[in-house]
């Protein structure tokens, strides 16, 4: 029997492959992104460990609030001399190491993809830098460099190199490159090492360090004196062995990758969804066609379970076999992956975990998806054999079908509206249950779709018809003939363009939400913003702008983590009450934009939606824990709503942020004129002032600023669409597959058409015609889907300002690229159907 | 004669459709089929031979009466047992022969035997496709072969089992007059040699001249029986 199911594969090269397609593309994202992943993290804990490889012991500021965004603030030096002191400490020197930038050879930055940094030149056993070139820098004005960033940008000793940070750009002579330990490569990042004050000047934090490192005494061991030092030093810092401090760094920084590994898997775990309604159609397909087979055993003697076990080994190959091609395939899609994230070096091969879930979830998918075609083949009644033109008995299960689907819709929707008003939790949970629900409306829909097939043939086929006259008549019959087949292969490509039209409308309404957002929030002339449009840049940048003549002031918007007693994690913005209040806008639900004018120290102006949610009034006080460890007691002074969160969860004065939350680095500078100054004069002026101290920063005007927010917007949307592509050509292949098999049953009756005289186009084009009209069923089907989806995902984030777009020429255009698809898809099989030699399908039996 | 019987047919009835539309197949038909017997079922179209031996097969269910083979009752045997009645029990030869077409010649006759999950007597094996004459053909594909030889195949299939019943349904229904010979004759040297028992189905009067009796059937009852040949 086992020889019986590879004989049949081997007969069926060209289903088995197309079939197998489904799932290789599926398995080879699977096991791509787990190659991915393992690759950073080996990256990362190499990395992590070299720099913890030359002391014992390591103090660090405490991370009262941790957030991937914002960097611990520093601890004070003067921590070094009492660490010192501890017995059992040998030598104890405190460390910078912060984010910076530094420029290439053509002025700009180095990378917008990986981090900059500016660290101090740590004395020799502490250091993990190992110079191979030149020497460390010993006075201000000298810098070393890895040797990566060294070698890529063709750089010699005694270059100049432009870093800034917190202080302006600077050039620095280039003294050394240096190897980082035993790794090539920091992950893409480049680093300048600087003297320690010097580093202490660049990084904006004099008399700071972010670390100290310490060596213990011969014979102590790191633990003891972990203990001594946590008795002997401040609340504020967290003491641990280096290396439990590097386990720490690397956990931190590869948690912060996670969300890559989940997104990738979520749209493989998409594409192998759509793959297994492919296999479920093919399966059916060819069950129905090998009735006689199926007969014939039976008749033979052979029980149902053995033609069960017959089909569903044949799936168990197919899967199999195309999982680990796509196993395979994952080692050669993981760098193009890496591209896409402009992320790290040399892949790593196939961790035990990659290979189990690869082909288990391959395997599994195809497996599963089969069962219900096994089933029906194990139906097929021993006496098919012996009666020419029998049918396949009808499934028993066809009453319960329709309320089945239906019930699944309900389900899936109640899923759904659970994960969006259910108060659920995290983020991760919510998106679980959105993901849960509507794979359960897509089974439920791809269900119910066969009652749908005929009247949606008959809307995108009859103006077919009317244009092509017999041809386009045949081939809505054909669609129509077996309305099971057709609504399969069209629910398959539902899903892909179901999950496109939803992002589409999700990308617009967030498009059009952010250019409103703007413009209510947002009144200065000149929007000054990182050039990587999400960090930070140095407060030294409002100081130097606001001295440019026709520039009446320039104003920070500082964004910090906190966490609220009685409300947990609560984004704080940082306003300059004199003159922020004049160009941000929030609307006031209590007070006026002279509250935020007169805002003291330990004040503060909270989002009413938040405010209300934790109880919070006007008058009333909230307890703030700050990222730098400080405990603040806040008043509230006034209520405001904004869009999209520009103004975070409260808003306090920028002098509170940079003194009591560590953080000076600003998001935003908004800049405002002098009444009646020419605008175009003072910006080229400011550009001239950017360029020549802070090539970080660039300075946008509003529309330019929205512009530039629409644009990642699109970038995100695009990277999207690459990924959703991926399951609508797992869709068009089962389009392809499910015509291959329907032209091969009618053999007959494609020779006799062309017996009477149907001309070889003619057949061509009654295949074509079919094709669109399931792309068509698809796409209309998926985009009413998406439509829905985005009316019911869009709800509870109307209340945060979000409202829906319909962008009807881009799904229009969908709708045009989805017909085209067909034509595509239909380019194999009809040319086939074509070729028929017209006596030889006559005589097919 | 009752004695030697390996199967029974007990008054059978086969009515299709409901109503108004009902069809009688078959109306009250009793035979015992004895063993090493050659008996052809013979009747015009509609006369519910095929029925007959459907039923007597297992492969349908009649709507009153029995069937006994080895005096075990059909009706009283479940899809499972019909199933490894019809593995052990029975043969079966069809008019479209029915072979896989992925299989060679030579896997198709030893296809009962895998289904049963059987190892092969390779004498037996060897021995029948010298028979039906395809020693040169044993790893040809059907569509690499005659019809005739296509159904000599079948029939070295049907016999690989040593089967109780031979069933052949309507077996040169398909092929010309010298391929039809020798499949006769295949038949026919399986009940002399082996001691086979066959039913065969035909229309055919030349076809049914071969075997031992001849049951003639019109409009689902019996209207002949006789143990010598009819004249030819």
């Amino acid at each position: 029997m086992l020889a019986l199911t590879l004989r049949g594969l081997g007969a069926r090269k060209l289903r088995t492959a197309l079939t197998a397609t489904s799932i290789v593309l599926g398995v080879a994202l699977v096991s791509g992104t787990f190659i991915l992943t393992d690759t950073i993290n080996r990256s990362f804990d190499r990395i992590f460990a070299q720099g913890a490889s030359g002391f014992d012991v390591s103090v660090t500021p405490r991370q009262a609030v941790k957030s991937q965004n914002v960097q611990t603030p520093p601890i004070s030096q003067s921590l070094v001399p009492r660490v010192q002191a501890v017995a059992g400490v040998r030598r104890a020197i405190g460390e910078v190491f912060r984010e910076a930038v530094i420029y290439g050879r053509d002025g700009k930055r180095l990378s917008t993809h990986a981090p900059n940094f500016v660290a101090s030149a740590n004395p020799a056993p502490f250091s993990a830098f190992h110079y191979v070139q030149g020497r460390p820098p010993r006075a201000p004005g000298e810098v070393g460099l890895d040797r990566h960033t060294v070698q890529d940008q063709g750089w010699r000793l005694g270059d100049r190199i432009a870093v800034s940070g917190n202080a302006p750009l600077q050039r620095f002579r280039l003294m050394g490159a240096a190897k980082y330990g035993n790794v090539d490569s920091l992950a893409g990042a480049s680093v300048a090492v600087l003297t320690l004050p010097e580093a202490q000047r660049v990084a904006g934090q004099p008399g700071q360090v972010d670390g100290i490192d310490v060596l213990t005494q011969p014979g102590v061991p790191p633990r003891t004196v972990v203990g001594r030092l946590r008795a002997a030093l401040p609340a504020g810092v967290t003491v641990r062995t280096a290396q439990a401090q590097a386990q720490q760094q690397a956990r931190d920084v590869k948690s912060n990758f996670r969300f890559i590994t989940t997104a990738l898997l979520a749209f493989a775990g998409i594409a192998l969804f759509v793959g297994g309604f492919m296999i479920f159609n093919t399966f059916s397909i060819t069950v129905a066609q090998r009735m006689r087979e199926f007969a014939l055993l039976r008749t033979l003697g052979a029980s149902r379970r053995q033609v069960l076990r017959a089909v569903v080994v044949e799936a168990l190959l197919v899967g199999l076999g195309s999982s680990l091609i796509g196993l395979l395939a994952g080692l050669g899609l993981a760098p193009g992956l890496n591209g896409l994230f402009k992320a790290f070096g040399a892949s790593l091969p196939f961790a035990a975990r990659t290979v189990i879930v690869s082909l288990l979830v391959g395997t599994g998918i195809t497996v599963v998806s089969s069962l219900l075609p096994a089933l029906r083949a194990t139906r097929v009644p021993p006496i098919a054999a012996l009666r020419e033109g029998a049918i396949l008995p009808p499934g028993r299960g066809r009453r319960w079908r329709t309320p089945l689907a239906l019930g699944c819709v309900a389900i899936g929707v109640a899923i759904i509206a659970y994960g969006l008003f259910g108060s659920v939790g995290s983020g991760g949970s919510v998106a679980g249950l959105l993901g849960a629900g509507a794979v359960v409306v897509f089974l439920g829909v791809g269900m119910v779709s066969s009652q749908l097939v005929r009247p949606l043939a008959s809307v995108v086929g009859r103006p077919l018809e009317r244009l092509t006259g017999l041809t386009g008549r045949l081939a809505r019959e054909n669609a129509i003939r077996n309305p099971g087949r057709t609504a399969v292969t069209a629910a398959a490509l539902m899903i892909g363009l179901a999950l496109v039209t939803f992002v589409t409308i999700f990308a617009a309404g967030t498009r059009g939400s952010v250019n409103e957002a703007i413009d209510q929030t947002f009144h200065s002339n000149l929007v000054i913003r990182n050039t990587n449009n999400f960090g930070t840049f140095s407060g030294a940048v409002d100081q130097a702008v606001s001295q440019v003549p026709g520039v009446r002031f320039a104003t920070p918007v500082l964004y910090a983590p906190s966490k609220v007693t009685g409300a947990g994690r609560a984004n704080a913005t940082g306003l300059d009450p004199r003159t922020g209040s004049q160009v941000f806008h929030v609307k006031w639900k209590r007070g006026s934009p002279r509250t935020l004018a007169t805002l003291g120290p330990h004040d503060a102006v909270a989002k009413k939606g938040w405010a209300s949610k934790h109880d919070f009034h006007v008058g009333g006080t909230i307890r703030v824990l700050t990222p730098s460890s400080r405990h603040l007691t806040l008043r509230i002074r006034g209520l405001y709503t904004d869009r999209l969160s520009f103004g975070g969860d409260y808003i306090v004065p920028a002098a509170t942020v940079a003194a009591d939350y560590g953080i000076k680095d600003e998001q935003y500078s908004l800049v405002r004129f002098q009444p009646g100054a020419d605008a175009a004069a003072v910006r080229s002026a400011v550009d001239r002032l950017i360029s020549a101290r802070f090539p970080e920063v660039e300075a946008r005007t509003l529309k330019q600023f929205k512009h530039d927010q629409a644009k990642q917007i699109n970038q995100l949307l695009g990277l999207i669409y690459v990924l959703l592509s991926l399951s609508v050509i797992v869709s068009l292949f089962g389009i392809v597959n499910t015509l291959a098999l329907s032209i091969h049953e009618r053999t007959r009756e494609l020779g006799m058409l062309r017996a009477i005289g149907t001309s070889r186009r003619q057949v061509r084009r009654i295949v074509r015609y079919e094709s669109v009209i399931t792309a068509l069923i698809g796409a209309a089907l998926g985009m009413v889907l998406g439509v829905c989806f985005a009316l019911i995902i869009s709800r509870p984030l109307e209340s945060q300002g979000f409202a829906l777009e319909f962008p009807v020429g881009t799904l229009l255009l969908l709708l045009v690229l989805a017909a085209l698809a067909g034509v595509v898809a239909a380019i194999g099989p009809a040319r086939r159907a074509a070729r028929l030699n017209v006596l030889d399908a006559l005589a097919y039996e | 004669m009752p004695s030697d019987a390996v199967i029974s047919a007990v008054d059978l009835h086969r009515r299709f459709g409901e109503g108004d539309a009902a069809v009688d197949a078959l109306v009250g038909v009793s035979l015992d089929f004895e063993r090493g017997r050659f008996t052809a079922i013979m009747g015009p179209s509609g006369s519910g031979k095929s029925t007959l031996m459907h039923i007597l097969a297992g492969l349908d269910r009649p709507t009153a009466g029995d069937v006994l083979v080895d005096g075990v009752s059909l009706e009283s045997l479940d899809d499972t047992r019909l199933t490894q009645l019809r593995r052990d029990t029975f043969g079966f030869i069809f008019q479209f022969f029915n072979l896989l077409p992925v299989l060679t010649a030579e896997e198709n006759v030893v296809l009962p035997l895998s289904i049963a999950g059987r190892k092969p007597d390779r004498q037996w094996v060897d021995e029948l496709i010298e028979r039906v004459g395809l020693s040169d053909r044993r790893t040809h594909r059907p569509s690499e072969l005659s019809g005739g030889q296509q159904q000599r195949v079948a029939v070295a299939r049907a016999l690989v089992t040593r089967p109780a019943v031979l069933f052949a349904d309507e077996p040169t229904g398909n092929l010309d007059s010298t391929a039809s010979g020798e499949v006769l004759a295949l038949l026919r040297g399986a009940v002399d040699d082996y001691g086979q028992t066959v039913v065969m189905v035909t229309h055919d009067e030349e076809a049914a001249s071969i075997g031992d009796r001849t049951v003639v059937l019109t409009d689902g009852r019996i209207v002949e029986d006789s143990l010598a040949p009819v004249a030819a």
